[in-house]
């Protein structure tokens, strides 16, 4: 396996769909187990890589190259960076976490857990691959299982939530697609002279040909590409498919669309754009700042009118993400740094809100907020991962989500100074918004409905606690991810900042 | 007097085999079902079957000993009236493959097989002739041999539309058929005699030449490339010319509307390509028009536009499944008339590599329709729902064949985009690319709509959901389609080399 | 020469065969007329109505055109163009025939090829016998449809 860790760890899952495919659908207890243990695989194989992961090097390592349409010059061309590495674990750590949050999914358990599993090789397969192509083909890939695990075992809603999230994330494709066709068409490889979709060569201006040099026409492939990933962000204008696919998810799917989906845009961004079109990042690095800005406030603001707490955790989101992009406009070593650290951070901490969530819906079948009262005393170890996970997310020292914020503002304070004070007003509202939704639900009288609700469960603790002594870890110790990235990132700036 | 004959000789037969087999193949299906008095059917659908596989198995030798001897560039068989050349080849199989398909599909179709029809076995014959039709359009080279292979591609399917006679939307499909039929063979009837009258050639290649050496006012020539172009629009269903697609497609038996709305299609794209690219281009690769004047790129690059966006605004209201196929075929017809008008082969190469994808998914999309309709004698989206659990491999078939009529990889309908974009991108020609990407993401939401209601929507109280029994057939048919559809979509190498070794074989 | 007034300078060659065509026309109407003259002389004159009215297939000539015609009538034009065609291709064939016929190997193709044209119209005509298609009245084992659909179209088609 040593060779191909990283196709193995991409495509073991899909080895498990199609041995699911072919178990009879009443046996699900064998289903589950066979999906536990096809996400485990890459979650061992993950630590292998965290294990041997040369960290003192910008370059790819653990490279796999091989051709694979030869009239095109479409190569298998798998590798990772320090940039790709954080997300590569947090993609196989969340997924194991989520089969094992979704023992409980009973509908169609045989197809739940099969198309669960594609879309684990597909999020591998985005941050692994180096081949544009390929990039895009594992991008999309995603889309079809996402769909369906929306728009089969999601809430009331889930049939406008699901089409929604596809129109919305097809439709920024669509535009990538042709950025990327451009971008083939434009780009010699180095050695044969021939159009080539190997990412490297197209990192490296000197194969551009001409017309890829005319300024006008950069932009236009920036801002192609940008509203592609922007999309999946979700960046202001574009983010209205999210609350809806979020709330109407089942607890697992929310968690990885949060988790790990999310992510795919600002890694796209950071991946593809900037090293592709450096001079239009700083272009448009100020108006990626204000776009940041405008997520943060917005999306919290949002969060704090919700009702519904999964609403809340999706806004939040929203907000979260803006810290990301801020951080990646900053173009300083702390700005990009913060924001790939964030990127890991937030999605430990809201795979565990979503899982709280999650929780007091399988009991009370409701998440309106104004619906509970008191629930501290009846469940109170659930009280107590709830508020750690929500603490973690209004940024408390000593939990890792104050260390990617702290080190955002820190980096971009220096080069946008108005927009990052009026940016760090996001955190009081974040605090504002978490700290009623917590008033509201825990604190308070008892609402006597809910006297016969059971505490938190063996099975969700087992999904809870590893999310929270990493949270834990990360806020008091932030190296051992921070150590993955730095030299990788520290390259990026000086590709794109010089 | 000097004899200035174009005799046929026999030995020119060798290179029509196929063609040739299934003229026999389809006589002899007819003369099977007299004897049998249209009572064991199996008789004429075995006849059609096995004359189907051996046809292909000629046309695989002869595209194989063609590229065997390094240039297929073709042999002009029949005087000069048609060639058997790569693109011929490819065009051969292609027909030969959606044939069989259809004639193996429609032996479970309650539409064709039901109790109550009478002339089951014409339908087989028919589609084997059909096929035969089909082949000879991709292969004529000659203002007559075009015509009257259209005509004989069009008069099978006149009567193919109503084979379900005493139903009134059959008998209506096939008459708007005729009607707008006749019209649009009469319009490029005219173009063709205008085109006779100012060059004075029949021959394609001849046409050329007289274009390029005489000098021919353009405004005539524009009159006759409209006119010409109006009628095989008709035969391809591009806007403005589809209005007889849905309906026909709606009313006919859905294994027919199936055959048609691929193979007439294709060959009508077969032809396109050969008359405008020998006749209006100099050559495949031409990068430029023979008559500048004539700027019939432009137009044909409209006629895309309008085509695609039309198709697929308006399947987005449909509630019938068949229709909106129907206007979706439409919405694929737009998309594959933009590698028509680069003046590249890479464009009529991904034409060709697109319509081996569509052949396949749209195929698929139809004959599920069909496996659906024998059991819930329905095709109304509201009947649908709840419908893919009650089937799940069939249902997850048919979601890879909606997804891929999407283009969403990793589908060949992909692919096939891919690859047309990257022809028009290379051509510079951004504006198209921009409409037709944003139209396929419009697609997306009635393609999706099916699936929504198969797998998503909940199934009202009282629906009856027990596993519906599809007949063994139909799995193994359906496979066939959808196991290509998703290889095609990872690994395409070999059938994109196939597409351009078709358009780079293409003989004038 | 002698340039002739309504051929203006047509060669002789051509003015013969215009004559040709100009004494067939001739015969045409003399043996038109003289067919139906001396018919009119020697037949028996019983007139009535209906026999006076122009000759149409045995539709009323007057009155409106927009009426149904009996589909029988559609079937039979039909067969009759199917074998009128066979006719027109059998002509220029007999022409050409005598000139190919001497060419060695050439006869015997020219020969088989309308035999097995022939062979497949006679099977076309066979199976349409065999189908009940020539008889007057054809018995239909098909029942009409009865679905959803067709009832409604069947409605819209009965509406007034």
């Amino acid at each position: 396996m040593g060779e191909h860790i990283l196709s193995w760890m991409t495509f073991f899952p899909v080895i498990g769909a199609a041995v699911i495919a072919f178990i009879p659908s009443e046996r699900k207890e064998v289903i589950k187990t066979v999906a536990a243990a096809a996400a485990a695989v890459p979650l061992i194989l993950a630590v292998q890589l965290f294990m041997t992961f040369d960290r003192t090097t910008a370059g790819f390592q653990f490279i796999e190259h091989y051709t694979w349409i030869k009239s095109f010059n479409i190569e298998y061309f798998m590798g990772i960076d320090g940039l790709s590495v954080p997300m590569v674990l947090l993609t196989a750590f969340l997924s194991f976490i989520c089969v094992i949050a979704s023992w409980g999914i009973n509908k169609s358990v045989k197809g739940y857990f099969a198309l669960f599993l594609i879309l684990e090789a597909g999020m591998f397969g985005v941050f692994c691959a180096l081949d544009f192509f390929l990039f895009y083909v594992f991008w999309e890939v995603m889309l079809l299982p996402m769909y369906f695990l929306i728009g089969i075992w999601g809430g009331p809603r889930r049939e406008y939530a699901a089409i929604k999230f596809f129109l919305y994330t097809l439709a920024g494709s669509v535009l990538m697609l042709l950025a990327m066709i451009a971008f083939y068409l434009h780009t010699s490889d180095p050695v044969t002279g021939g159009h080539t979709f190997n990412m490297l060569h197209m990192f490296d201006q000197a194969n551009h040909s001409e017309w890829l040099q005319g300024t006008n026409v950069r932009h236009v492939l920036w801002l192609a590409l940008f509203i592609g990933f922007a999309i999946k962000v979700p960046v202001f204008p574009f983010h209205t498919w999210l609350p809806d696919a979020h709330v109407e998810a089942p607890t697992a799917v929310s968690v990885i669309l949060a988790g790990v989906l999310l992510k795919m845009g600002t890694y796209g961004i950071l991946r593809i754009s900037y090293p592709m079109l450096p001079d239009q990042a700083l272009w448009f690095s100020y108006t990626l700042a204000l776009l940041g800005t405008i997520n943060i406030l917005y999306g919290a603001y949002c969060a704090m009118a919700q009702t519904d707490m999964k609403k809340l955790v999706a806004y939040s989101s929203v907000s979260h993400m803006g810290y990301v992009m801020l951080g990646m406009a900053a173009m300083t070593s702390a700005g990009i740094n913060g924001a790939v650290l964030q990127m890991f951070n937030h999605g430990t901490i809201t795979a565990m809100m979503f899982l709280c969530v999650g929780v007091v819906y399988d009991r009370a079948h409701t998440r309106e907020i104004n619906a509970f009262g008191g629930l501290g005393m009846q469940m109170p170890l659930y009280f107590s991962f709830f508020s750690f996970a929500l603490f973690a997310a209004l940024g408390l020292p000593g939990l890792s989500g104050f260390v990617s914020e702290a080190m955002i503002f820190m980096g971009v304070f220096p080069v946008y100074r108005t927009i990052t004070i009026i940016a760090a007003l996001g955190i009081i509202i974040g605090a504002a918004y978490v700290l009623w939704m917590l008033q509201r639900v825990f604190l308070g009288p008892k609402n006597e409905k809910w006297d016969s609700l059971p505490d938190i469960n063996a099975r969700e603790m087992f999904t809870l606690v590893p999310i929270g002594i990493l949270v834990l870890l990360l806020g008091v110790y932030p190296m051992p991810v921070l150590d993955l990235m730095k030299v990788t990132l520290n390259n990026l700036i000086k590709v794109v900042a010089g | 007097m000097e004899l200035n004959l174009n005799i046929p000789s026999w030995s020119d037969l060798r290179f029509w085999l196929p063609e040739a087999i299934l003229c026999i193949t389809f006589l002899v299906a007819l003369l099977g079902d007299l004897v049998v008095r249209g009572r064991r059917t199996w008789v004429p659908f075995a006849v059609s079957v096995a004359g189907l596989i051996t046809a292909g198995a000629y046309a695989v030798a002869a595209m194989n000993h063609g590229l065997d001897a390094g240039q297929f560039q073709g042999h002009t068989i029949m005087g000069s009236l048609m060639i058997v050349d790569g693109m011929a080849g490819f065009f051969r199989l292609l027909f030969i493959f959606a044939s069989l398909v259809t004639v193996l599909f429609a032996w479970t179709s309650e539409e064709i097989m039901g109790k109550r029809r009478e002339n089951k076995g014409e339908f087989y014959a028919l589609t084997v002739l059909l096929t035969a039709a089909m082949m000879v359009m991709a292969e004529a080279r000659d203002l007559l041999m075009l015509f009257l292979s259209m005509e004989a591609v069009g008069l099978i399917s006149y009567v193919m539309a109503g084979y379900m006679r005493t139903s009134l939307r059959s008998s209506e499909a096939s008459l708007k058929y005729v009607l707008f039929g006749a019209v649009s063979s009469a319009i490029m009837l005219y173009g063709m005699s205008l085109l006779y009258g100012m060059t004075g050639a029949m021959e394609f290649d001849g046409i050329r030449n007289a274009l390029i050496s005489g000098t021919v006012d353009p405004f005539a020539l524009l009159v006759v490339v409209v006119l010409i172009l109006a009628g095989m629009s008709y035969k391809i269903a591009a806007v403005p010319f589809h209005y007889w697609c849905p309906d026909v497609y709606e009313g006919a038996p859905t294994p027919v509307s199936a055959i048609f709305s691929v193979g007439p299609k294709a060959a009508g794209f077969a032809l396109m390509i050969r008359f405008f690219y020998t006749t209006f281009a100099a050559g495949t690769d031409a990068g430029t028009q023979l008559v500048q004047d004539i700027n019939w790129p432009l137009l044909v690059a409209v006629m895309s536009v309008a085509t695609m966006t039309y198709g697929n605004l308006v399947a987005l209201r449909q509630t019938n499944v068949k229709r909106m196929l129907a206007y979706s075929s439409i919405a694929h017809v737009g998309y594959l008339l933009m590698g028509f008008v680069l003046l590249s082969s890479a464009g009529l190469a991904s034409i060709l590599f697109y319509l081996l994808v569509y052949t396949l998914m749209n195929l698929g999309a139809f004959f599920y329709v069909v496996a659906i309709n024998n059991h819930l004698k329905s095709e109304e989206l509201s009947d649908y729902v709840g419908i893919g659990f009650r089937a799940p491999w069939a249902g997850a078939m048919m979601v890879i064949f909606l997804a891929s009529l999407t283009g969403v990889p990793p589908f060949a309908g992909f692919v096939g985009k891919f690859y047309l974009f990257t022809a028009v991108l290379d051509k510079q020609w951004f504006w198209l690319a921009i409409v037709a990407a944003l139209n396929s993401v419009v697609s997306l939401y009635y393609y999706f709509k099916v699936v929504r209601a198969m797998f998503l929507s909940t199934p009202a109280e009282g629906t009856d959901m027990s596993p519906l029994k599809l007949h063994w057939l139909q799995y193994v048919v359906l496979a066939m389609l959808a196991i290509p559809t998703l290889a095609l979509g990872l690994f395409f190498e070999e059938f994109k080399g196939l597409a351009d070794m078709a358009i780079g074989m293409m003989g004038g | 020469m002698t340039a002739m007034p309504f051929l203006g300078t047509a060669t002789s060659a051509l003015t013969g065969h215009y004559a040709t065509v100009l004494i067939f026309v001739l015969v045409g109407f003399v043996f038109a007329g003289l067919a139906l003259g001396v018919a009119k002389l020697i037949r028996p004159s019983n007139p009535s109505p209906a026999k006076m009215t122009t000759y149409e297939c045995g539709e009323l000539p007057i009155g409106s055109s927009w009426i149904r015609f009996n589909v029988r009538f559609y079937l039979i034009a039909l067969f009759f163009i199917v074998f009128d065609v066979e006719v027109i291709f059998l002509y220029p064939w007999a022409v050409m025939f005598r000139t190919l016929y001497p060419i060695a190997g050439l006869g015997a193709i020219v020969f088989w090829e309308m035999i097995i044209f022939l062979g497949i119209l006679t099977l076309g005509l066979a199976y349409v016998w065999a189908k009940g298609d020539l008889d007057w009245v054809k018995k239909l084992t098909e029942r009409p449809e009865n679905g959803a659909a067709t009832a409604a179209l069947e409605e819209e088609a009965s509406a007034p």
